[in-house]
C-alpha cells in the first residue's frame, strides 16, 4: 500500500508537468487550430535554455536565485522564440489543409532538433551545482524527492498563472473570443494575429518551464523531448480544446505511467512506461473519442 | 505527336480511363521501361544504390498515398506496417524449416514476400480499426499508436529477442533467393526493386480506377455524402488499411533483400513522418506525386551528404583547428530537412505533380497555353 501510494503521489506531481505543458498545446488548438508535434523539441529548448543561463548566473550569484532567474530568462526567452517561430512559420500556413500545418510543424521539430544538437551536443547535461538536494521528503512514511515537490509546486504555480491570464485578462478574453468562434471574433476587432502569436509564445514558456523541471529530474538529453509526445495522449485524454482536461490528463497520465511502471516493468520487462500511455490512449479513443471535456463536432453535408 | 486536347475524343468510360490512351503515352512508357532497364550501365553502383532507395521509398509511400490521399484517412504510423513486413519476412527465411526443394527452386524469400505482405495487412487494419469510429485528429493518434506499440515495444523488445541476437537479425549470403538468382549485388536489387516498383504502381492505378477506388475517392471527399450514396465506408475504409498494409509489407520485406539485416532503427517515427512528407512533397491524391517525392527527398539526402562530406574534407584539411564543426554537420543536415519540409510545404503547397501537370499542359495547348497561376 506504501508503494502504491508512493507512486501515485510521484505520478501526481510529475503528471504535473505534464499538465503545464499540454496546456501549452491545448492553448494552440484551442486558438489557431494547429496540431502542434512540435511540443518535445519546445521542451527540449527550454530545458537547455535554462541550463545555459543557470550556469552562467551561478557564477555571480546563490544557487537558489540563480535558478529563479534562469527560469524567468527561459520564459522571456520562450516569449521571444515564440512570437518569432508563429511569425515566420506558422503564419503563412492559415487556412492550409490541416495535414500540411502538421507537417510544418514536424519540419519544426527536425529544425529546432538538428538546432539544439548543434549548439548543446546530445551528451547528458545536468543542472550543477545540483539544485535540490538528493535526500527525499519523508511525510508518514511515504518518500517523495525535493526535485518532484518542487516541481509540483512551480508547474501548478504557472498554470495559475496562464489560466487566470486566460480567464480574467483583456488579451486572454480575445484568445477565449478566437478560440470560440474565429470569424466573430475578428469581426469585433480582435486581432486573430496577435492571438496566434500569444499562444504560440504561451506554449512555448510553459513547455520551457516544463522542460527545465523534467531536466532537474532525469538529467537533460533528447530523452527529455519524449514528453512532447506524451502530451498527445493527455490531450486526447482531456479532450483536445479543454484547459481543464489538459489539467486533470496530464496529472491522469502521470500516476498512470507512474504505476505501470512500478507494476507492470515486472511481467513486461522494457519500454512498457513509455508506452503504457498510447495503448490507454487508443483504448480510450474507441470509447470516448471526443476526451472528457473536448467539443463534439456536429457534422453537416 | 496525338496529345490529348487538341484532337484525341474519347466516346466510352473505358477509353477514358485505359492505360495507353494515345500512341505517344505508350511511346513514351516504353522509352521509359528501356531506359530503366539499362540504368547499370549508365551510371555508378553508387548512384544505383539511391535509385533502389529511391525504390523503396516509392513502395513504402504508395500505401501512405493511397491512405492519405485517396481514402483520406491519415497516417503516421506507416514505418510500423513496414516493420511487420521487413520482420514476418526475415523470420521466414531465417526461422521456417523450408523443404529441400523450396530452397533449391528460390521459393522461399517469394512466398515471404506474400506473407509479409498479409501480416503487414493484418496489423494495420487492427489499427485502421478505430478509423470507423474516429477521424482527422483522432485517427493520426492511432496510428501513432500503432508506431509507438509496434516498433519500440513489440519488435524491439520481444520480436528481437527471438533466437537469442539482441538487436538484429542478420540474414547469411545466398538467402534471399529468387528462383535462379541470388540478390547479391547493387545491380540485381536494383533490377528486383524496379519490377517490384512497376508491379505495385500498376495495381494501384488499377485499384484506383475500380469500383473500389471510386468508393475511396468518394469517402475522401465526403464521407457522409458517400455512405448515404451507398458506399459501405466501414468497409471500404478497412479495405484501404488493408492494401496500404500490404504495400508496406512489400516494402519493408523488399528492403531486406537490401540491407541483409533488420534491426528497428530502420523503422523509427522519423520514417513514419519522411513518408507523409514524401507524398505531401511529391501531391496528395496523385500516384506521380509519390514517384517526384521520393526523387526528391532521397536526393536531398544525398546531396546534403555529398555537399557535408566534401565541406568537411574541405574543412579538415585547410582549417584543421576549427575541425570539430565537421562533428555537428550530421545535425544541420537535419536542420535543413526540416527547413526543406517546411519552406515546400510554404510556397508550393500543390506538390510537384502539379508543375509537371502544368508544364504537362504548357507544351500541350502550346502556342495558346494557358495553365493557371
Amino acid at each position: 500500500m506504501d508503494l502504491f501510494l508512493q507512486l501515485v503521489i510521484t505520478g501526481i506531481m510529475l503528471g504535473s508537468i505534464f499538465a503545464l505543458v499540454a496546456l501549452g498545446w491545448v492553448l494552440i488548438y484551442k486558438c489557431s487550430g494547429v496540431l502542434n508535434l512540435a511540443m518535445g523539441e519546445l521542451t527540449l529548448i527550454g530545458g537547455y535554455v535554462c541550463l545555459g543561463l543557470y550556469q552562467r548566473f551561478v557564477t555571480v550569484m546563490p544557487i537558489n536565485y540563480a535558478f529563479i532567474t534562469a527560469i524567468f530568462g527561459t520564459i522571456i526567452i520562450g516569449l521571444i522564440l515564440g512570437l518569432l517561430t508563429e511569425r515566420i512559420f506558422l503564419r503563412k500556413m492559415i487556412g492550409e489543409p490541416i495535414l500540411a500545418v502538421i507537417m510544418v510543424t514536424v519540419g519544426l521539430s527536425f529544425f529546432f532538433k538538428g538546432m539544439v544538437f548543434i549548439i548543446w551536443d546530445t551528451d547528458t547535461q545536468i543542472f550543477l551545482p545540483s539544485i535540490f538536494s538528493i535526500e527525499p521528503i519523508v511525510v508518514a512514511g511515504i518518500a517523495v524527492g525535493e526535485v518532484y515537490v518542487w516541481s509540483f509546486v512551480a508547474a501548478i504555480l504557472l498554470m495559475v498563472i496562464f489560466v487566470s491570464f486566460f480567464k480574467f485578462t483583456r488579451w486572454g478574453l480575445s484568445m477565449q473570443a478566437c478560440a470560440d468562434d474565429e470569424m466573430a471574433a475578428l469581426s469585433l476587432g480582435v486581432s486573430a494575429k496577435f492571438v496566434y502569436a500569444l499562444a504560440w509564445a504561451i506554449a512555448f514558456m510553459s513547455a520551457g518551464v516544463g522542460g527545465t523541471l523534467l531536466g532537474n529530474i532525469n538529467g537533460l538529453n533528447y530523452s527529455v523531448s519524449h514528453l512532447g509526445l506524451l502530451v498527445l495522449p493527455v490531450v486526447v485524454f482531456g479532450g483536445l480544446n479543454s484547459v481543464p482536461g489538459a489539467i486533470v490528463g496530464g496529472i491522469t497520465i502521470g500516476i498512470l505511467q507512474n504505476l505501470t511502471g512500478g507494476y507492470l516493468d515486472y511481467y513486461f520487462p522494457g519500454g512498457i512506461k513509455e508506452i503504457a500511455p498510447f495503448i490507454f490512449m487508443v483504448i480510450f479513443l474507441l470509447f470516448k473519442p471526443y476526451g472528457l471535456w473536448g467539443w463534439e463536432r456536429i457534422e453537416r453535408v | 505527336m496525338s496529345y490529348l486536347p487538341g484532337g484525341t475524343y474519347f466516346e466510352s468510360y473505358q477509353d477514358d480511363q485505359k492505360w495507353w490512351r494515345t500512341p505517344f503515352i505508350k511511346g513514351k512508357m516504353i522509352l521509359m521501361l528501356v531506359l530503366l532497364a539499362l540504368l547499370p550501365y549508365l551510371v555508378g553502383s553508387q548512384w544505383l544504390s539511391v535509385v533502389y532507395t529511391i525504390n523503396y521509398y516509392i513502395l513504402a509511400a504508395l500505401g501512405v498515398q493511397l491512405l492519405v490521399g485517396y481514402c483520406g484517412q491519415i497516417t503516421l504510423g506507416h514505418a510500423a506496417f513496414v516493420a511487420v513486413g521487413g520482420y514476418t519476412s526475415a523470420m521466414m527465411v531465417l526461422f521456417v524449416p523450408w523443404p529441400e526443394w523450396v530452397v533449391n527452386w528460390g521459393l522461399a524469400y517469394p512466398i515471404s514476400i506474400v506473407f509479409a505482405g498479409f501480416a503487414a495487412a493484418i496489423w494495420s487494419v487492427l489499427f485502421g480499426l478505430p478509423s470507423a469510429r474516429v477521424k482527422g485528429f483522432y485517427l493520426i493518434m492511432t496510428t501513432m499508436a500503432a508506431q509507438w506499440i509496434t516498433v519500440p515495444l513489440v519488435i524491439t523488445q520481444y520480436v528481437s529477442q527471438i533466437g537469442g541476437r539482441g538487436q538484429s537479425f542478420s540474414i547469411p549470403d545466398g538467402l534471399i533467393k529468387i528462383g535462379p538468382w541470388v540478390i547479391d549485388s547493387d545491380v540485381k536489387i536494383y533490377y528486383f526493386s524496379m519490377v517490384l516498383v512497376l508491379i505495385c504502381l500498376i495495381v494501384m492505378g488499377n485499384l484506383l480506377r475500380s469500383k473500389v477506388g471510386r468508393a475511396w475517392i468518394a469517402i475522401r471527399d465526403n464521407d457522409i455524402a458517400a455512405e448515404t450514396m451507398g458506399v459501405n465506408i466501414v468497409a471500404y475504409k478497412l479495405m484501404a488499411f488493408f492494401v496500404a498494409g500490404f504495400f508496406a509489407g512489400i516494402a519493408g520485406s523488399f528492403y531486406i533483400s537490401a540491407l541483409f539485416f533488420v534491426s528497428p532503427e530502420h523503422y523509427e517515427w522519423f520514417y513514419s513522418l519522411l513518408w507523409v512528407g514524401i507524398i505531401l512533397i511529391g501531391g496528395v491524391g496523385s500516384i506521380q506525386g509519390v514517384v517526384f517525392g521520393s526523387i526528391f527527398v532521397v536526393m536531398i539526402f544525398k546531396l546534403l551528404e555529398i555537399s557535408v562530406l566534401g565541406a568537411s574534407e574541405f574543412l579538415m584539411s585547410s582549417y584543421p583547428e576549427i575541425g570539430w564543426i565537421t562533428t555537428k554537420f550530421i545535425f544541420f543536415k537535419e536542420s535543413a530537412f526540416g527547413l526543406a519540409i517546411i519552406f515546400f510545404l510554404m510556397y508550393e503547397p500543390n506538390g510537384l505533380s502539379y508543375r509537371y501537370w502544368q508544364i504537362k499542359n504548357y507544351f500541350n495547348l502550346w502556342p495558346f497555353s494557358y495553365t493557371g497561376k
